[in-house]
């Protein structure tokens, strides 16, 4: 079993929803969270535009500081077997990719026990 | 690479992300859970709190990064020098592949 764990864009839950449902994968669990990517800004760039007086550097400086806020995201896991890992990863990534920075992260872990708990079964299966 | 997942006190996240931010680890995500830990939650008087907020703090790093990101949120994140009850704790789990959606690219 392996939980796939992706960070996307809040308005991308319900395609997502959608495409993993149509791909035999209902189940999942969906947090609202913030967070913040390793877009790194680049000082030398922003002393080159302030130089070149394109913008002020008061300008700059709140871009700056704005661009660290955390951005709204969803978190987006469900737990699938061994062999399905690349199915949701794919389909995850379809509908998700707009091909620009902030499309989120898709992480793979490994679970090792699955209850369920209407009946106290343990079980090696995902459903 | 591992999932760093550090409960912490929400007056601690500024403080920790700015200097996890200026040691060069800007990726993180935060979401607000309620817990209690060892010490049953808190008790004022006769009642007990044990549904107390926190911050979780997640981030995905290099085996190499895992120990300077916990000595930062460790480091951080206490209260005083000694560190108080209810100053939370920071769980390591391994994670065994990462994907960047917009590039489709394998790795962190």
């Amino acid at each position: 079993m392996k939980e796939v764990m992706a960070i996307i864009r809040q308005n991308k839950v319900n395609v997502t929803k959608a495409a993993l449902a149509k791909a035999g994968i209902p189940s999942f669990t969906c947090r609202r969270v913030l967070g913040r990517g390793k877009k790194l800004i680049d000082l030398n760039m922003f002393l080159a535009i302030t130089d070149s007086e394109e913008a002020s550097s008061t300008q700059l400086g709140e871009h700056l500081t704005e661009s660290y806020r955390l951005i709204p995201k969803r978190i987006f896991t469900t737990i699938v077997e061994d062999d399905q890992v690349e199915l949701v990863v794919n389909t995850i990534m379809d509908v998700n990719s707009t091909g620009n920075p902030g499309d989120g992260k898709i992480f793979v872990l490994p679970i090792l026990e699955n209850y369920r708990i209407r009946d106290g079964q343990a079980t090696t299966e995902v459903y | 690479m591992v999932l760093v997942r550090a409960i912490i006190r929400p007056e601690k996240v500024g403080i920790v992300l700015s200097e996890l931010l200026a040691a060069g680890f800007p990726a993180v995500t935060k979401m607000d859970v309620y817990g209690r830990g060892k010490q049953k939650g808190v008790k004022v008087g006769e009642v007990y709190y044990d549904e107390i907020p926190k911050e979780m703090l997640l981030m995905v790093v290099e085996d190499k990064d895992k120990d300077d990101v916990i000595r930062i949120i460790m480091k951080y994140a206490r209260t005083g020098e000694e560190g108080r009850f209810g100053d939370g704790r920071i769980f390591v789990s391994p994670v065994e592949e990462a994907y960047t959606i917009s590039s489709r690219k394998k790795g962190l």
